[in-house]
């Protein structure tokens, strides 16, 4: 029964979604405009890990098949994206006087700016991580799962980056403050809250998920200067679905497109001929349909 | 007022930026002209720059007409471009999987039908959205455009591309045969021999009068440039007309506030969903151009970042400005082609002992990229109306302050012969 790899295969690359879509969905809000350099920000923890982890090496103990030193890897992916994250938003963002269709337009030459730098550093060929392939976990291979030590590594991890988050907004006052700023910015800032520094709180959380999730990217599959680009659109997509400016609509809706996303063979399976190819298109569809039908998205609320 | 009968008063009557933007262009083609003197620029390589910018600025005429003046911010410009591609490739390629071997101009036809078709389809779902999800939801819809062309290999040869595509002008009495049929000339500027002007501070010089040779390639490329340059000219002068009609104003209107539009009884669904489609055949004429220039198409000529050239143009050159978006196409393939150099260039340094080469081969993509980005932060942080918006050519000219009071001369000759 190949349903259940499907599944665990599909859980995997939503944590994936998810981790890129929260950060979207909160920079969405806060900054409100559309962040099309937010695929590229993830690109750049992967490569932060890439280099950390080459220069660290394997430090002593493992968990889950992965070695100490890429934990620190990981921590320092994180680090790495926030700060050029606010550092972009300092330089460029603050000081820009449009709108927020000029932001958007704006934040696709920072993408490429991301991008290219990167290129020249590392060039446009695929790499991965120098940690050793493992096979799939034995006592699920008769249940039909393949999935490796490295795999629930992804999965945990997202998991505790997502649990701190909702700890972050629900009993911090800095999450509180969030909160209030997504709702409503001009109430926020009336009520005395300091919207420039929540601001610059949120691009930090948001571009921390995003280099978080481009290294588990790079894990998941290989590295490359597009590996954040491509999955620009899916993110997009799961924040749409979800409903732009909810957090916990972004994690619904980067755990359904991941989902989906991973789900397209049964359609073969069951006789529907569109095959995995197709798997963005079919996602891309239901984000138009959701655009259509329910602008707020699942989680948002109706105005 | 003309710029034969006086060109200083013409000059001076530009604004700041017109007229950093005509010495520029001055400047470059002077700068081409040296290189064409020189010998360094390949007459026939000239002219497939030039129909190049001229399809970049095809292509930028069209997103203007969507974005610059209706505000629809289009991100599947790549697809409409591939369609047009492929919708001529597919009927006149002899190695098209479905039809192949029709007449160009039967390609040509439903290449445009095609790409109507398609920005209904694209247009009835994404017209009604808010901008921001209209730019999301067209760049999601043009990859399911890249992601067909590349998969359905019954359809369209899948990544492998089509080949075998004639030349445009494939069939027609004479112009079929007119790359082969006109003789070689050589053009001998400095009758035997050449003028060499070293220049003792850099150390190498330029050297005047080479025999330049126009074959049969030049001929083509002739060919090639005077096709786009009827595209381009059919296409500037239809917009601008359109543009300047009632309807153009509607658009405009719906650009600077949609609800006046509808307040004022218009339904500006409807008038989104032309100026979309309209711009849409507009950039499938720079696909169809593309395919019998390049003679080969593939699922990367879809690629999204041709959108973001095309993007680059229209904002450099003005949002709403249809000369901004000429001047855009040209620059961007200096972008295109000029980073292309950098692939070939190697610095060799003599540091006494040891030789330092520094070769940048495969810096060239990055650094048009980087370029691109660049140019994109730096107009939207520092002049986000371009560098020749619309201030002047979005007015009639019956409409200027200087049209005479008196009788002696007639109103409508006044006001008929200033057209910029």
């Amino acid at each position: 029964m190949p349903l259940l790899d499907y599944l665990a295969n599909g859980l995997i690359f939503s944590s994936i979604i998810v981790l890129g879509s929260i950060g979207l969905s909160l920079v969405y809000s806060i900054a409100d405009f559309a962040n099309f350099a937010h695929g590229d920000t993830m690109t750049i923890g992967a490569y932060t890990a890439l280099l950390t982890f080459g220069a660290v090496g394997s430090l002593g103990g493992a968990v889950l098949g992965l070695p100490f030193g890429f934990f620190v890897a990981l921590l320092a992916g994180i680090a790495v994206a926030a700060l050029v994250a606010v550092v972009t938003e300092w330089i460029v963002y603050k000081p820009m006087d449009v709108g927020s269709i000029g932001m958007l337009i704006t934040s696709i030459g920072i993408a490429f700016i991301y991008r290219a730098i990167l290129q020249l550093r590392f060039g446009a060929d695929f790499t991965r991580y120098d940690v050793g392939a493992l096979r799939p976990i034995e006592w699920l291979v008769p249940y039909g799962i393949r999935i490796t030590e490295h795999d629930v590594a992804i999965v945990l991890s997202a998991a505790i980056l997502v649990t701190g988050l909702h700890l972050l907004l629900q009993h911090t006052d800095l999450g509180r403050k969030m909160r209030a700023m997504a709702d409503n910015p001009e109430l926020a800032r009336v009520s005395g809250i300091r919207t420039d520094r929540v601001k610059l709180w949120t691009w930090v959380i948001g571009a921390g998920l995003a280099g978080a999730g481009g290294v588990f990217l790079g894990l998941y599959n290989q590295l490359s200067p597009r590996m954040g680009f491509s999955l620009l659109l899916l993110i997009f997509a799961a924040v749409i679905l979800g409903g732009i400016g909810s957090v916990y609509g972004a994690m619904l809706g980067g755990f359904l497109i991941g989902m989906i996303n991973q789900l397209m063979p049964i359609l073969t399976d069951y006789g529907i001929p569109i095959g995995i190819e197709y798997a963005e298109a079919v996602v891309f569809v239901i984000m138009v349909v959701v655009l259509l039908v329910r602008p707020n998205g699942i989680a948002g609320e109706a105005t | 007022m003309s710029w034969l009968a006086n060109p200083t008063d013409e000059f001076a009557d530009l604004t700041r930026a017109e007229q950093g933007v005509t010495l520029f262009v001055v400047g470059f083609a002077l700068f081409l002209v040296f290189g064409l003197l020189t010998g360094g620029l390949n007459p026939s390589y000239f002219l497939f720059l030039l129909g190049l910018a001229s399809m970049y600025a095809l292509l930028s005429l069209g997103l203007n007409s969507q974005w610059g003046f209706t505000g629809l911010i289009n991100f599947s410009v790549a697809a409409f471009f591939g369609i047009g591609a492929y919708g001529t490739a597919l009927m006149s390629a002899s190695s098209s999987p479905i039809a192949g071997g029709f007449n160009p101009m039967v390609g040509l036809i439903v290449a445009l039908v095609v790409a109507a078709v398609i920005a209904l389809a694209i247009g009835i779902p994404t017209l009604r959205l808010r901008a921001d999800y209209l730019a999301i939801a067209s760049l999601g819809l043009a990859e399911v455009v890249r992601l067909v062309v590349l998969n359905q290999q019954d359809w369209t040869n899948g990544s492998a591309g089509v080949r075998g595509i004639p030349s445009f002008f494939e069939g027609w009495p004479v112009l079929a045969t007119f790359p082969q049929s006109m003789p070689e000339t050589v053009i001998d500027l400095v009758p035997g021999g050449t003028i060499t002007i070293a220049e003792p501070l850099f150390g190498f010089g330029f050297t005047f009068g080479q025999e330049i040779v126009l074959g049969t390639p030049f001929w083509r490329a002739l060919l090639n440039v005077s096709l786009v340059f009827v595209f381009l000219g059919i296409s500037y002068a239809v917009l601008r007309r359109v543009h300047r009609s009632p309807w153009g104003r509607v658009l405009r209107t719906i650009r600077a506030d949609e609800d006046l539009a509808r307040a004022l009884g218009k339904n500006t669904y409807s008038f989104k969903m032309q100026s979309f489609v309209l711009g849409s055949l507009v950039m499938a004429l720079a696909g169809v151009f593309y395919a019998h220039l390049n003679l080969y198409v593939s699922p990367g000529d879809l690629d999204p970042i041709t959108t973001f050239y095309v993007w680059v143009a229209v904002i450099l050159g003005g949002s709403g400005s249809n000369r901004g978006a000429l001047f855009g196409g040209f620059v961007v393939v200096a972008i295109r082609e000029g980073t292309r150099f950098l692939n070939q260039v190697t610095l060799s340094f003599d540091m006494g002992a040891t030789e330092v080469v520094l070769s940048l081969a495969g810096f060239g993509g990055p650094m048009r990229l980087l370029l691109i980005g660049v140019i994109i932060v730096l107009l939207m942080r520092f002049r986000p109306e371009g560098l020749l918006p619309p201030q002047r050519e979005l007015i009639w000219p019956g409409t200027v302050d200087d049209v005479p009071e008196g009788p002696d001369v007639g109103v409508r000759e006044a006001r008929g012969g200033a057209d910029e």
